[in-house]
């Protein structure tokens, strides 16, 4: 026992020891940090320059085939280019390509690559090795599940000399810009020797070869650190940070701390309930910027002659008492109050920054938050209020099931505004919070709910949103959650994927989104804000976009305060 | 009985808790409402109907929960293979060691030097009963074992960065992250001060407690009315006599404490954000990656498991009633 006592304590000795001793950490890069009593051994005027970037979610993996995260995708920016890449004004620029253009057949797309491209080890850069690449992909669309969707169609691709790539599809494709956004030239030697999905799946690719303006030094995902070096032989221009790391917070109160004592540079998403503290921080800059991100309450849509049945209360089904749904909801107060501001009121599908509004169809006229205006709705249309205040019309009585997923903090503030506009035209709507899986398996294929509260990241593309709303989607692992079912609809869907022509496709894309809005299966209420913040002290030259201050576009851009 | 036959049942109660916790394990994560595939590819982005299929077939979710994966998980398991994380592809055996070896440091250091100083404190403040010493300790400990976790950490490391300059989260720092842990502990002790700090605060206060009323119970024993008068010191006394015996119930909160040691303090590991098992658990939960689950629960019952073993065989070293029933 004595002697357990005393090996007990030894350690704690020691370890007191340790942390009492003042960090004598010797590194080869200097770390801008708060300014320390140690001076750095003088490199030059000033070292290296390092971007600290703080996020609350790592890349999931660095491998394209699996690649699930957001934060992959902007480490994919950095290190791999792509054929095309979506600019800051939502315009699509080349990435690799130099220029891309369609044959009077609309089937035949002619790549020319730009001049100069090399692979992070120094090797040049083939047109065959990226036609290797989507080959892979067309060939095993199972085995490259995340980028699968963006070969939908390709024929054969082809490399007719070195700087050149053709695709010939099978039918017109229409967002061809956007499809070639996520073609990246992965290194084919890296990817050539997989037996199977799983192989392929497993491969977390923690060396990536690229041909971006950046290359991993270090993915350390156990540490929460993944570091970045700049590509000095970059074809597209030497960025001018040294350096970029990325570190991982688990809580973001941590993350905006760090920003403050200047731990680190930049915050890629600052939490609404900080973002006014952070903007009284000394020598810290915040960026708001409209996102694509919406919310909306899903109002179920399910053909009545679906199997199975939807469960729903049948009344849903009678469009003025959508629309009086609608006319109860004061959207302004929603972005005011839930939001405290950091938002923007909803209605269309497609949100105003999505191609720089070009998608947006400018016919879509706000329904005006009016209280008695939609009391008169349902008064006109029949249903009577009861005793107990809820209206009724032969057997349909307006109560609802209000239900919305836990995982969104604001839900549930939104839902207790609904509830109570409700309450004032007559309608009863009964609250429930329900975890986003429990939510998911009601909802589809079993169509077993009234109203949700949810929300979508729509892509860069109206493509991807408009087929949430498609009813092919509502089967299991579809994305249909509303149901919706129009064949009309449908038949529009099928045609903006084949309209080459970009104005062609804008009426139909304009005229689908019309079409929900009016119909209602979503009512969207509104558009979320891209809450940013950087240190103005040191770096400058940050583009501030939807696409984020961490975007290679604007990372490439960043520079040191001088 | 003797010693050996008493450890061999502990042993064999050991090994079917053990199998029970497996099979409870398989079961409750697949009563779990939801489809796995969806909650790893989260809802923002495009994969087929088909692609998640073809992801289904590959996890074997296509098979019959019974017994088709029941037999193929329990199979993998004999041979030692806890299998392929859904969400992160690697391994999870090697996941759980990379995180295990973070989670000991932080959690130990925390638990010893909590040990430490909790039961000195609970022995002087038995020993000086009714005096302002034990009047102090005993508010300190109350209201250190009543702070919310959370808060004790986010106060401790906004003070911490701002005034003393340390750092806001991680393991050691990013340029650091490569180097093994032993060639960068000045670093690794800077980033360790804080959470250790909160860890040491939180438990002190649940041992000082502990520690007090089981001195205060052994001190007014007539063998330690004996010893005195037998013209022993204090000093003899509280160390030959009264230590020994007041350490039982101390040893079953330590084995009940480092068995759950092992599930991370999740609390502080989420607001120093500190990759440990902790982490791992909630992150696995969220994206109902079974083989992750699995493998990370298995780990938590054993840990639980050897832990209460390892306080059985201590008993019969303490205590000489356990070896003679």
């Amino acid at each position: 026992m004595k002697f357990k006592l005393f090996s007990l304590i030894a350690i704690a000795v020691f370890v007191l020891s340790a942390c009492g001793s003042p960090s004598t950490s010797t590194t080869g890069t200097v770390i801008p940090t708060t300014p320390a009593t140690q001076s750095a051994p003088a490199l030059t005027s000033r070292g290296p320059a390092v971007l600290h970037i703080g996020w609350t979610e790592e890349p999931d993996t660095l491998n394209p085939a699996y690649a699930f995260l957001t934060s992959s995708y902007t480490t994919f920016d950095l290190i791999y280019n792509p054929l095309t890449t979506e600019a800051p004004d939502g315009k699509y620029v080349g990435g690799l390509a130099k220029d891309w253009s369609v044959a009077a057949d609309n089937l035949t797309w002619t790549i020319h690559l730009k001049d100069g491209i090399k692979w992070h080890n120094g090797e040049a850069f083939k047109a065959s090795q990226i036609v290797w690449d989507i080959n892979a992909i067309i060939e095993h669309p199972d085995w490259w599940s995340t980028l699968s969707n963006y070969t939908n169609g390709f024929k054969t691709v082809t490399a007719p000399d070195d700087t050149t790539v053709q695709i010939v599809t099978e039918y017109p494709i229409a967002n061809m810009d956007y499809r070639l956004s996520f073609l990246y030239a992965v290194y084919p030697p890296d990817f050539q020797n997989f037996k199977s999905a799983e192989e392929l799946q497993n491969f977390n690719n923690f060396s990536p070869i690229g041909t971006g303006p950046f290359k991993v030094n270090v993915y350390e995902k156990d540490k929460n650190i993944l570091t970045l070096d700049v590509n000095k032989d970059y074809f597209g221009g030497v960025p001018k940070v040294d350096q970029i790391i990325f570190q991982k917070f688990d809580n973001a109160d941590a993350m905006v701390q760090a920003l403050k004592v200047g731990d680190i540079d930049v915050i890629a998403s600052v939490p609404a309930t900080a973002f006014e503290t952070v903007k009284g921080f000394d020598n810290v800059k915040t960026t708001s910027n409209d996102s694509s991100y919406f919310n909306e309450l899903i109002i179920n849509s399910v053909d009545p002659k679906n199997n199975p049945a939807p469960k729903r209360n049948p009344a849903l089904e009678d469009p003025q008492v959508r629309l009086a749904l609608e006319t109860a909801i004061n959207r302004k107060d929603i972005v005011d109050i839930a939001l405290q501001g950091l938002g923007s009121p909803g209605d269309s599908i497609i949100p105003p920054v999505m191609g720089g509004g070009f998608w947006r169809s400018p016919n879509i006229k706000d329904v005006q938050f009016d209280i008695a205006a939609a009391n008169k709705i349902l008064d006109d249309a029949g249903y009577v209020k009861g005793s107990d205040g809820v209206r009724t019309k032969d057997k349909l009585r307006l109560e609802f099931r209000l239900q919305y997923p836990t995982s969104n903090p604001v839900y549930p503030r939104i839902a207790d505004m609904l509830a109570g506009w409700y309450q004032q035209i007559g309608v009863k709507a009964n609250v429930e919070a329900i975890s986003s899986d429990s939510l998911t398996a009601a909802m589809t294929p079993t169509g077993d709910y009234d109203l949700v509260i949810w929300g979508w990241g729509p892509d860069p593309d109206p493509d991807f949103i408009l087929s949430v709303l498609t009813t092919d989607q509502f089967v299991s692992g579809g994305w249909s959650d509303s149901g919706y079912h129009n064949p009309e609809y449908d038949s529009l869907y099928l045609q903006q994927q084949q309209a080459i022509d970009k104005t062609q496709r804008q009426q139909i894309v304009w005229k689908m989104q019309e079409m929900v809005y009016n119909d209602r299966p979503y009512i969207v209420l509104y558009y979320e804000k891209l809450l940013q913040a950087y240190r103005s002290d040191k770096f400058t030259g940050f583009v501030v976009s939807k696409l984020g201050i961490e975007a290679a576009a604007s990372l490439t851009q960043v520079e040191p305060v001088k | 009985m003797n010693r050996r036959d008493y450890l061999l049942r502990k042993l064999g109660f050991s090994l079917v808790t053990v199998l029970v916790v497996v099979i409870i394990n398989f079961i409750l994560f697949r009563v779990l409402p939801g489809d796995p595939v969806r909650a790893v590819i989260g809802r923002n982005v495009r994969i087929s109907p088909e692609i998640q299929q073809a992801l289904r077939v590959q996890f074997g979710l296509d098979k019959p929960v019974f017994p088709d994966q029941f037999i193929d998980t329990l199979g993998q398991w004999l041979q030692g293979n806890l299998g392929v994380s859904w969400s992160q592809r690697q391994p999870v055996k090697d996941i759980l060691f990379s995180k295990l070896g973070n989670t000991l440091l932080l959690i130990g250091l925390g638990q010893i030097l909590s040990i430490i100083l909790g039961v000195a404190l609970g022995l002087l403040a038995g020993w000086k009963r009714k005096t302002a010493i034990d009047v102090g300790a005993l508010t300190f400990s109350l209201v250190a074992w009543a702070t919310p976790t959370f808060w004790l950490g986010i106060i401790l490391l906004a003070a911490g960065s701002a005034w003393l300059g340390l750092p806001t989260g991680g393991i050691v720092s990013p340029a650091n992250v490569s180097k093994p842990l032993y060639t960068v502990i000045p670093d690794l002790a800077r980033h360790l001060i804080l959470p250790t700090l909160t860890l040491t605060i939180l438990y002190l206060g649940e041992y000082m407690l502990i520690m007090r009323s089981s001195i205060l119970e052994v001190l007014s024993e007539d063998y330690i009315l004996t010893a005195k008068a037998k013209g022993m010191s204090h000093w003899q006394v509280l160390m030959r006599h009264a230590l020994k015996n007041a350490m039982l119930p101390i040893v079953t909160l330590i084995a009940l404490n480092l068995g759950f040691t092992v599930s991370g303090a999740i609390y502080i590991e989420t607001v120093f954000s500190y990759d440990g098992l902790g982490n791992l658990f909630q992150d696995a939960l969220t994206k109902q990656d079974y083989p992750l689950l699995q493998g990370a629960f298995l780990l938590l019952a054993i840990s639980v498991i050897l832990a209460n073993m390892f306080a059985d065989i201590l008993y019969t070293y303490l205590d000489p009633r356990v070896k003679a029933n």
